[in-house]
């Protein structure tokens, strides 16, 4: 089996579906357009009292709300409904259908679910991004943009990770359905770059909840703060949380045994 | 010929705590946690050849499903052997699994929203199947069980029953050589399961392919399995042919007698079993029914008389208990 070539017909599949609800498209639509606009008067709360906040200015700012939200679609398009899925799969017994497929278990369970109209949130974050970009009358080249692009994507893949190992958590503890939600409020705090709170809380958004990792550095990609070094240790931390999610996801697996005897 | 699946002296036991009702034990259970083991399956051995349908049968809590998660693979046995074509279902190999099915009646694999036809193309995917080979077997399939009208709507739209084709359809489109099916028509009306059933009976003669099921109704049994395995508190009770089975463990026989006066007292016969009007169900025991038989008819008017084996639901549940009293 070809990974690659399974999850594009899920994908291909998921979507076909969630076409036949166009009303998600535009609640989804609102739902962006109200975190947008709650995140423009926040910036301009912000903005009234000071000129920089530690040192980001406010279009820099503007560029980190984009990352977040764009972040935030991925998730919740990909990564969350998968999660969910494997938990009910654990709790209900009916991952013994995915271990009985001649597949790699990890792979089919990131793959199962996909909510495509989730993805507006990618696009507007798209779009807030290059309006910050035009504000900061920046130009972007090309090691630049592959330096956000690979933030980006390891950011991506290390948020995968920490989720996989919380939901890991499920085959030894049944319920864990309330850490998703718990996940949430702290990928909130990405709105944010993870440099103005204190240096507990920064720790945590780094370490545990790589927040950091997706949203802040790939902004400081974008606006130029981005080094050599910090590209490196984010991708000697995408290793290390991958490593860690598989170990941690088959031990979890020796240990399952099914909803019932 | 090496059998298809081969199990010899399979245990599997679980390590499961255990505490008193009440607030105080539960709290000593979060520090001092007592465990006891639960045997679910212990010293069963058995094998199954190429193209066989064998019944697999036991109360609840038998340790009928815990085996046959054994073989599909899920479960590591306590001790004991296990091979399945050739394979160690355990290591849970791909080349393996892709050539066995589990389907399990009270759970479903395919998505609640999305249409069958759309979860068809994902196994497709997953098995990796070839798509001309893979849309003949599904149009195949979806003639045999009369699905045409339904595979475009979405399961959550579909009855029970419906519900329980699409999964058999979705579970065998690899052509699995080997078939574990954990009750497959529970739930279901006399109909669909007949329906079922013939499909199964067809799969197995078209492939030849190998089918262990364990169910409740015994209906689906008589119907598909020559051969029967009994299990009960994870020992084998009984292995061998279904009508054997009803020879060893049964000692009556049933009488159904109608007399034109239904006053009249049988009880120095046999047994009564149940008296509607006319109509009488006496119980005898096996050696003596031909004796019984000519006495009734001798002594009394008799308008119709039928000599029947216990049903088989009978001879099961005295199986059942009569190990139960002599444990």
């Amino acid at each position: 089996m070809n990974p690659i070539k399974l999850a594009l017909t899920y994908l291909r599949i998921g979507v076909l579906n969630e076409m036949q609800y166009r009303i998600n498209f535009f609640i989804q639509l609102l739902q962006s357009f109200i975190s947008v606009a709650t995140g423009l008067i926040g910036l301009s709360l912000v903005f009234g009292q000071v000129k920089k906040l530690a040192g980001w200015s406010r279009p820099e700012l503007l560029a980190v709300m984009g990352v977040h939200l764009l972040m935030g679609g991925v998730i919740r398009s990909i990564i969350q409904p998968n999660m969910e899925r494997l938990m009910d799969d654990v709790r209900n017994g009916t991952l013994d259908f995915v271990l009985t497929k001649p597949a790699d278990a990890q792979i089919l369970v990131s793959v199962h679910e996909f909510r495509f109209w989730q993805l507006v949130d990618v696009i507007v974050g798209i779009v807030v991004i290059s309006i910050a970009f035009i504000q900061l009358n920046g130009t972007l080249g090309i090691l630049q943009f592959f330096g956000f692009l690979s933030a980006l994507i390891m950011g991506g893949i290390m948020l995968y990770s920490v989720w996989l190992m919380v939901t890991s958590i499920s085959f030894w503890v049944i319920r864990v359905q309330e850490i998703s939600n718990l996940f949430e409020g702290l990928y909130a705090a990405g709105r944010w770059p993870v440099g103005i709170y204190p240096s507990w809380l920064r720790t945590g958004l780094t370490f545990l909840v790589p927040v950091a990792f997706a949203v802040t550095i790939p902004a400081e990609a974008l606006t130029n703060r981005l080094t050599g070094t910090s590209l490196l240790i984010a991708l000697g931390m995408t290793l290390l949380f991958v490593v860690l999610s598989r170990g941690l996801w088959r031990l979890g697996l020796s240990n399952y045994s099914g909803a019932s005897s | 010929m090496t059998p298809t699946i081969s199990v010899s002296n399979l245990s599997k036991h679980y390590k499961v705590p255990e505490r008193d009702g009440g607030m105080k034990a539960a709290v000593i259970s979060l520090f001092n946690r007592k465990y006891r083991t639960v045997k679910a399956v212990d010293d069963v051995s058995f094998n199954i050849e190429a193209g066989e349908v064998v019944g697999f049968l036991g109360p609840n809590g038998a340790g009928k499903t815990t085996t046959l998660k054994v073989l599909s693979g899920l479960l590591h046995p306590t001790s004991g052997m296990v091979n399945v074509l050739g394979y160690e279902p355990t290591k849970r190999s791909h080349d393996y699994l892709r050539q066995v099915a589990l389907v399990m009646g009270n759970r479903n694999q395919l998505s609640w929203d999305l249409p069958a036809i759309d979860s068809f193309e994902l196994q497709r995917a997953i098995y990796s199947l070839p798509v001309s080979e893979f849309k003949k077997t599904r149009d195949d399939f979806i003639d045999l069980l009369e699905l045409k009208d339904l595979v475009n709507k979405p399961i959550r739209n579909l009855s029970l029953g419906e519900r329980m084709k699409m999964e058999i359809v979705g579970a065998l489109l690899h052509r699995p050589k080997v078939l574990f099916l954990d009750e497959p028509t529970i739930g279901l009306d006399v109909t669909m399961q007949r329906r079922i059933r013939a499909f199964i009976k067809e799969y197995n003669q078209r492939w030849g392919a190998t089918v262990l099921l364990t169910s409740h109704y015994m209906a689906d049994v008589e119907a598909l399995c020559k051969r029967v395995i009994v299990i009960h508190h994870g020992h084998t009770l009984f292995d061998g042919e279904l009508n054997q089975l009803v020879t060893q463990f049964s000692s009556f026989k049933t009488l159904g007698i109608t007399l034109p006066d239904p006053e009249v007292d049988l009880s120095q016969y046999g047994e009564v079993l149940t008296r509607d009007g006319a109509r009488v169900t006496l119980r005898v025991p096996k050696a003596k029914t031909s004796q019984v038989t000519a006495n009734l008819l001798s002594d009394l008017q008799v308008d119709d008389l039928t000599v029947e084996d216990t049903p088989i639901d009978d001879v099961i549940d005295s199986v059942f208990t009569s190990t139960k009293a002599a444990k």
